[in-house]
């Protein structure tokens, strides 16, 4: 029995702030947003073609933006780059250098490759700066044959298909990270990074029916039904997935009641209670279960559809957040003399506040607004592709003649709307380059 | 999309040999035509290939990390070609000094001076603490009370008193960096700033360290913060600049009982190696297998 | 794999990806390579300078020996009691400015040491100095506190001055009517 609370001295200066909350979050983001797009560039789930682009160009923002959080925590952020000098085969933290920079590499090929034809085509009719950005970005191409939209495209699978073990790398040792911190018990568990990678899934694709609907409100046309029924499935799935993994773990150290348990209990019923029982398990978790689970029926609505997945989007990135804030800053209160805890004192401002925190997660959405301005997200650039004459088999010995690509001004390319794009998949070109619409 | 398919193919094995797809092509003039029939041969060795591909090439951003690991010429990690593993000692140290540590809890009187003498050697900031004393009070109903030596000691501060009727038995427990042979802090810390010296005393390089507080978190002992005023990773060194010395750290001068002691481990001859075989002593959370070098006599199965 | 394809004028943005990546990735890696502390790895994953930085830190606490360089008789006078264990700074003060004064007045004669700085009071290690006349240098230790092993000689103060018929129980220094601070045994 424990007549008062003690905590060791150095405990109450916690170390691990709203912004190592934020790091996992942003992470998370971009690994769920990157399997949405490999659904559909790997596993032919074309019902998610609306938003394949979106999903790419999402992780992509979002990636740029994940070391923003680890340079305002770091006491000497002019240091940072040590961990890429002498990193530490022992420690999962040292892992960001490589696993950042591939990941955000794979990202940068693949969106580079998605939009070639689109940046291609945009090279030749904007002026000014934007226009150099995209002739620079499209290396010199003036026109896209159909062969090396082939290869691109062959890339793009591999790339897909390499990504989601990357994906899994990415969120998986921030998982580990956690989890392999043997000093807290309410971190330490195998289950970690598979808790995390779920939960980045989940995250993912809440984010992107959050972000599909919001850009289909914005451009004022109705979300296609279709694709957010199945990314309410996948997210009713993998929602499922996750809160099971979240409450596998409480069971069984609840079951096992190890020696901490006394306090973990504790540090749940007491310190956590509003943040983990009613914001990440009701709120974030009950909720959206049962509102996905009306939403998903085939024939609900559109409109009932698109509210109901909206909300329980939000609410689930509502939860992720908080699971994240649970482990980060819950695990930080007990302290290592288990006998009692510390609070954690949220900032408003300063380095690793929560106006600095807010910017950091409104940075991306900014970022986001703009590339959709620079790139088409919602048309598919297959429609600048070359196909003058029917595709001859590379076997006969010809080689394919390239047609010239004659200027797609505006006026042409929103003649094709998303109905006339949407079986661009059996290079249907005939309909895309004839001289007849200059 | 099944053209691309077909192109890395060499067109060889696109429409198959077996009859049904004749059947369904109907002619071979190339892969283009059977662009309508299913597939799944070529895109099963497509996926073959492109996996293996993205897999190799994947695998390949791991050579740097693992190179370091795997090589049996020196690296710059590790001139002796072991794994680069900051925690635990390797062979050609085990010729060197090795510190330890005993703590008697029995001789404790809470005085508070090693907690002042520690504070100005090492100039460790206010609100932070490279070492402390526990106060474990068994109440006779049973309860257990923990609180913090003051550093002027109980005399000069505000803490009420306890009455002594109350109380079964009560002792000091001093705390300290335990300089774990396995060290978990060191394990963790991402830019090796956490290292090991050769005497086994584990060290912060002040000029590397990056203040992510990984190794705060690793800590099971709680010794370690984040100094606020070097934004380093800073705790109890066992007063290495003074032992180097030939010095006692500043707690072990202090301690008017002599309830710190100090010594070498690896001279059987040492006070403190005859100081340990002669009681039985135990360390702190020993399950979780941090080899600590710091040892408690008489330590109750409270104290963690 | 259709090599003509590969090398053909279609793949040429992907030969100068790839070129740029490798580039990219070979420039990094060297500079990574010129930024590793040139005696890291010298005795284990570590900067081996930074053992030499961490030795450097200069000693604060004074050890009795120095004090008993000059002060030869305390050594005797309390060598049978249990006094013996306290070190010089606890009931006097560190004494860092004090050893630096006594050095240079051994150097030069002409160099007198400074009388010892006032005690403000507070219970902590000075650098200098302090008076230790004072009941509170010894009930810093001696006050009986739970906690303290019952073999340590504490007492309760008004109980123990009453108890010894103390005469000014009220005053700075009544613990010296009856102790003497080297070999405080009766």
């Amino acid at each position: 029995m424990h007549a008062s609370s003690f905590v060791f001295p150095n405990d109450p200066h916690v170390p691990w702030s709203i912004m190592i909350v934020l790091y996992p979050y942003i992470t998370g983001l971009v690994a769920g947003a990157f399997v949405v797009s490999a659904l559909y560039h790997v596993f032919h789930q074309d019902v998610l073609k609306p938003v394949a682009r979106l999903a790419l160009v999402t992780a992509l923002c979002f990636c740029v933006f994940a070391t923003l959080p680890l340079l305002l925590h770091l006491h000497h952020p002019e240091r940072a780059f040590n961990i890429m000098i002498t990193p530490s085969a022992t420690s999962a933290m040292s892992g960001f250098g490589i696993i950042y920079n591939v990941y955000m590499l794979l990202l940068v090929v693949e969106v580079w490759l998605v939009f070639r034809p689109d940046i291609v085509a945009l090279a030749k009719t904007t002026n000014g700066w934007p226009g150099m950005v995209y002739r620079l970005l499209s290396l010199g191409d003036r026109e896209i044959t159909k062969e090396s939209r082939a290869v691109d495209e062959w890339l793009i699978r591999a790339l897909a298909i390499g990504g989601i073990p990357a994906a899994c790398v990415l969120h998986g040792y921030v998982g580990f990270l956690f989890g392999a911190v043997k000093a807290n018990p309410w971190w330490s568990t195998a289950l970690m990074p598979v808790i995390f990678l779920a939960s980045a899934v989940v995250s993912g694709i809440a984010a992107l029916i959050a972000l599909y609907l919001f850009f289909c409100w914005r451009r004022k046309i109705t979300p296609d039904a279709d694709c957010v029924r199945a990314m309410s499935r996948y997210l009713w799935v993998s929602l499922t997935i996750a809160v099971s993994l979240e409450m596998l773990e409480l069971v069984h150290m609840a079951y096992e009641a190890g020696a901490e348990w006394h306090a973990i209990s504790t540090l749940l019923t007491e310190r956590l209670a509003i943040s983990y029982g009613v914001v990440q398990v009701l709120i974030g978790s009950v909720c959206p279960f049962l509102l996905l689970l009306l939403a998903v029926r085939p024939r609900l609505n559109p409109r009932w559809l698109t509210g109901l997945s909206g909300i329980a989007s939000v609410l689930v990135l509502v939860q992720v957040f908080a699971m994240r804030w649970n482990v980060v800053v819950g695990g930080q209160m007990l302290s290592k003399s288990f006998r009692g805890f510390v609070e954690y004192p949220l900032h408003i401002g300063g380095r690793e506040g929560l106006i600095a925190a807010a910017v950091i997660l409104a940075l991306p959405f900014v970022a986001l607004i703009f590339a959709s301005r620079l790139l088409p997200l919602w048309e598919s650039g297959d429609k600048h592709v070359l196909s003058s004459k029917p595709f001859q088999p590379a076997n006969t010995g010809n080689s394919l003649t390239t047609g010239t690509l004659t200027s797609v001004t505006n006026q042409q390319r929103t003649m094709f709307n998303e109905e006339d794009t949407a079986d661009t998949d059996a290079f249907n070109y005939g309909a895309v380059m004839r001289n007849e619409h200059v | 999309m099944k053209f691309q398919l077909n192109i890395l193919n060499n067109g060889g094995d696109c429409c198959g040999s077996d009859d049904s797809r004749e059947k369904q092509c109907g002619n071979h003039t190339g892969c283009g035509g059977c662009s309508d029939a299913p597939d799944a041969s070529s895109r099963r060795q497509f996926l073959n290939k492109a996996s293996t591909v993205a897999l190799g090439s994947f695998s390949l951003t791991l050579l740097p990390m693992s190179g370091d690991l795997l090589s049996d010429e020196p690296s710059p990690d590790d001139p002796d070609g072991a794994p680069a593993d900051a925690g635990s000692r390797t062979a050609d140290q085990s010729d060197e000094v090795v510190y330890g540590f005993l703590v008697d809890t029995e001789r404790c009187v809470g005085t508070g001076k090693c907690l002042t003498a520690c504070r100005e050697e090492n100039n460790v900031p206010e609100g932070y603490a490279r070492t402390w004393v526990e106060r474990f009070v068994h109440y006779k109903d049973g309860t257990v009370q923990v609180d913090l030596v003051p550093e002027t000691g109980f005399a000069g501060s505000d803490v009420p008193p306890i009455a002594p009727g109350l109380v079964d038995r009560a002792y000091f427990v001093p705390k300290l960096c335990n300089q774990c042979e396995d060290a978990p802090c060191n394990q963790v810390c991402p830019v090796h700033a956490a290292f090991t010296s050769p005497e086994g005393v584990e060290l912060v390089d002040p000029d590397r360290c990056i203040g992510c507080a990984y190794c705060v978190q690793a800590c099971p002992y709680g010794v370690r913060f984040i100094n606020p005023e070097t934004g380093n990773a800073d705790k109890c060194t066992w007063c290495y600049h003074r032992i180097k010395r030939n010095e006692t750290p500043a707690c072990v001068e202090a301690c008017p009982v002599d309830a710190r002691v100090f010594g070498r481990l690896d001279d059987p001859e040492s006070e403190l190696r005859k100081r340990l075989a002669a009681i039985p002593t135990s360390v702190l959370k020993e399950h979780l297998g941090t080899h600590p070098k710091l040892h408690y006599v008489a330590k109750s199965g409270e104290v963690i | 794999m259709n090599w003509k394809l590969i090398f053909s004028r279609n793949t040429r943005h992907l030969r100068i990806l790839v070129l740029l990546v490798v580039a990219g990735g070979g420039g990094a890696f060297f500079v990574r390579s010129q930024m590793i502390p040139a005696d890291y790895g010298q005795n284990g994953p570590y900067r081996h300078a930074a053992l030499a930085k961490i030795e450097a830190q200069p000693s604060v606490l004074q050890s009795d020996t120095t004090c008993l360089k000059c002060h030869t008789n305390v050594e005797e006078e309390r060598s049978e009691s249990p006094h013996a264990a306290v070190r010089c700074l606890h009931c006097h003060g560190n004494g860092k400015q004090h050893i630096v004064d006594a050095t240079k007045a051994g150097e030069f004669p002409e160099h007198s040491i400074p009388p010892a700085k006032k005690w403000d009071g507070k219970f902590r290690t000075h650098t200098d100095l302090f008076i230790t006349h004072d009941r509170a240098t010894c009930l810093s230790c001696h006050t009986r506190v739970v906690g303290m092993p019952d073999s340590f000689l504490s007492i309760n103060v008004a109980a123990h001055l009453e108890e010894q018929g103390a005469e000014e129980i009220n005053s700075k220094n009544v613990c010296f009517e009856c102790h003497e601070g080297h070999s405080p045994g009766l």
